[in-house]
């Protein structure tokens, strides 16, 4: 008995130590793709929605999962550099808020054209821009995507119209709106509804907030932001719609911030951590497509914990290159203020102080 | 409305000089509009019986140009048509919106454009400048030459924010990844002898201080034409003021092809060595008189300078370097009284040819 015991404690140690994973992903059999049911969308003045369910392909779904994971490292980095204080200035973070800007790019083309304002990082990594790029410009350095002069609201990326630090008021919305409307531009309004206007929740600032309904003569859904399958939908349905030449539509997605409004709100002083705490355990977007992937047998644990550990060294190559990047010169101060041939003096804080304009 | 001349002028002054006036006088003002100065004999009765409204100035035409081919009688409106039709024929992108502009615009500069160039290049907008003037940084940033119209220099407030905070910075913060340079804003300026206090504002002095955008005032037909056409074609977002008085009353010889005049060069109309007279707009019609005046009463030689492009402004003709070490007496202006434009104070609001008469007086008496 105790040689058998030990023949088979033998074999199965021996089975034990067999090297790296690799070896057993390649030995499971994964699903090619798998079919999601995903929440109905509400609806204003559209007589039918995106659909219910959507399939999800093995390789679209690490797609997803890697730009997940990568948006949320790169903001908790930038909130690490923040702290140090190797950031200044304004920075507002999207991280809660993957699956909008994943799931946005997922249902548009690269051609398409976007533009969004200050809660940014996301949008212009998911437009195409490296997270070196992007950390460097939150750093102010040379090889920031504007040379260092725009910081964390001002990032712009072929068809990416930033990253705006000003934002418009409801009075600019409505006038938007009414233009698209009338005009049939093709154009999808999306309001990332995170619950709160920096620190005033929604139910205390707007007298309606179902602002999926707000364009009141322009078509509506609301989507359930967190979920990047729904989002992905969502905007595909929004895209042909526009696409098909009807004119504007909105779409109004439900999601959450796990960070302030900025650096500089804690985030706490208008809502719980509980509450918090909440969101991040019961909707979390990347836990929720990577329980969807496991459960289906799209992939498996180690490999997306292999992404996790790619992306976090991405990062931190991203970070070491935003810190040590020099910052841009000083006379660049005057550079494209005007589209001038030859260039010109710019005057600066006293009449001997001159800056050359170039562009 | 700015010339080199004291604001010593109080309304106490003119108040009692109107006093002086005969009653004839009061009555003519209350029922017809503007004097042509205060020292009118009041034996001017046909005027009253007339009741014609009589300008602050007299447009004063420049001689025919020569070196841009044929040239054709226009008013400063048609000057503007003109120079939009051409734009319109070179630039495949270019197009023209504002308020009423589709019928011809409430000044009829856009008059015939819109049957000539399709309703999709020459369109309404609706009543929203904000949304206008965002819409045309819009399209002018994915390529297009956007000439936006704001149906009056009053109405481009809430277009503020957009020329400030978006259209002058859009270069500046995406590091020449992005601009909007081929926006252009039209939009009728100034005094008209009625317009009270929504329809006669100057607001350059607004957007004086704004690095990244360009604002442009022309003084006559010819002016304006070339200049708006260096505004259409300049890589900067610009705004363009046209004086809505002048619309009629400028004629000129005009050339029909386009030709450009430079920005940001003030023009020297007459060399002087004794004062300088510096205006841009309809004023530089009145700091003419002015100069001609100080020349036949005081023998006086006036240096007059049309601005013309106001941000950036011509530093250099204006004054050298450390020019206020040579000069002989403080600087003035002659400008619009500190309140709103007036309704029926019109006549003693503006700055006229006697203000600035009487502050180029004791500006020589210092």
């Amino acid at each position: 008995m105790r040689k058998m015991l030990a023949a088979v404690s033998r074999v199965l140690s021996g089975v034990a130590q067999k090297p790296a994973s690799r070896v057993l992903v390649a030995s499971r059999n994964f699903a090619n793709d798998a079919t999601f049911e995903i929440k109905k969308c509400d609806l204003h003045r559209l007589e039918e929605g995106p659909p219910v369910t959507t399939v999800l392909t093995r390789e679209d779904g690490l797609k997803y999962y890697r730009m997940m994971q990568t948006v949320r490292r790169m903001e908790l980095k930038a909130d690490q550099l923040y702290k140090q204080k190797i950031i200044r200035g304004f920075c507002h973070l999207c991280d809660g808020q993957e699956a909008c800007c994943v799931g946005l790019e997922a249902g548009i083309n690269p051609t398409d054209h976007l533009i969004t304002a200050y809660r940014a990082h996301g949008f212009t990594f998911t437009r195409g821009l490296s997270v070196r790029a992007i950390l460097a410009e939150l750093t102010g350095r040379r090889g920031g995507c504007a040379k260092g002069k725009g910081g964390s609201m001002h990032m712009y990326a072929k068809n990416f119209y930033g990253g705006n630090g000003i934002v418009g008021a409801q009075g600019q919305i409505f006038e938007a709106y009414n233009m698209a409307a009338l005009w049939k531009l093709p154009c999808i309004f999306i309001c990332e509804n995170n619950r709160y206007g920096m620190g005033t929740s929604v139910e205390r600032a707007a007298a309606s907030t179902d602002y999926y309904k707000r364009g009141d003569f322009i078509p509506g859904l609301r989507v359930d932001g967190m979920d990047i399958l729904c989002v992905r939908e969502a905007t595909r349905f929004a895209a042909a719609y526009c696409r098909s030449g009807k004119g504007p539509i909105l779409m109004e997605l439900q999601t959450y911030r796990y960070h302030g409004h900025s650096m500089s709100d804690p985030g706490v002083s208008y809502r719980t951590r509980e509450e918090i705490q909440e969101v991040r355990s019961k909707s979390d977007p990347i836990m929720l497509l990577k329980d969807r992937m496991v459960n289906s047998n799209l992939a498996s644990v180690e490999e997306l914990k292999e992404i996790d550990v790619d992306v976090r060294k991405e990062i931190e190559d991203a970070a070491q290159f935003a810190t040590a990047d020099p910052e841009p010169p000083l006379e660049e101060l005057g550079y494209h203020i005007y589209c001038s041939d030859p260039p010109f003096e710019v005057r600066g804080a006293n009449q001997w102080i001159k800056f050359k304009s170039i562009s | 409305m700015a010339a080199t001349a004291a604001a010593a002028v109080t309304a106490g002054r003119l108040l009692r000089l109107r006093a002086a006036g005969a009653e004839g006088h009061w009555r003519r003002l209350r029922g017809a509009g503007l004097p042509r100065g205060f020292l009118q004999p009041a034996s001017a009765d046909g005027d009253a019986a007339q009741r014609r409204q009589v300008a602050h100035f007299t447009f004063q035409p420049d001689p025919e140009p020569l070196e841009y081919g044929q040239t054709q009688k226009m008013n400063l409106f048609q000057a503007v048509t003109s120079a939009l039709d051409n734009s319109l024929a070179k630039d495949p992108t270019a197009v023209i919106f504002g308020e009423d502009v589709a019928f011809g615009g409430v000044f009829r500069c856009t008059v015939g454009l819109r049957d000539k160039y399709g309703k999709d290049r020459v369109f309404n907008t609706p009543l929203c400048e904000q949304g206008i003037v965002g819409f045309g940084i819009g399209i002018a940033v994915t390529g297009a030459t956007a000439i936006a119209e704001i149906q009056f220099a009053d109405y481009i407030f809430p277009a503020f924010d957009q020329i400030v905070n978006e259209a002058a910075k859009y270069r500046y913060r995406s590091g020449d990844l992005f601009n909007c340079g081929s926006l252009t804003i039209r939009s009728p300026w100034g005094c008209v002898g009625h317009g009270a206090l929504y329809h006669s504002q100057s607001p350059e002095a607004f957007f004086a201080h704004c690095p990244g955008i360009k604002v442009v005032i022309p003084r006559s037909p010819f002016q304006a034409k070339g200049l708006l056409l260096s505004c259409i074609e300049d890589k900067n977002p610009c705004i363009f003021f046209e004086p809505k008085i002048l619309y009629r009353a400028a004629v000129e010889q005009v050339p029909i092809e386009p030709y450009n005049i430079p920005l940001s060069q003030a023009e020297v109309i007459q060399e002087g060595s004794d004062v300088t007279l510096v205006a841009w707009g309809t004023q530089v019609h009145v700091i003419r008189e002015v100069a001609s005046m100080a020349h036949e009463k005081l023998g006086v030689s006036c240096e007059v300078i049309d601005l013309r492009t106001i941000i950036p402004w011509d530093v250099d003709t204006v004054c050298k370097e450390e020019c206020f070490l040579n000069l002989e007496a403080p600087i003035s202006r002659v400008c619009g009284y500190d309140t709103p434009f007036p309704h029926i104070f019109e006549p003693f609001y503006i700055p006229d040819k006697w203000k600035c008469y009487d502050a180029l007086r004791k500006m020589i008496n210092y």
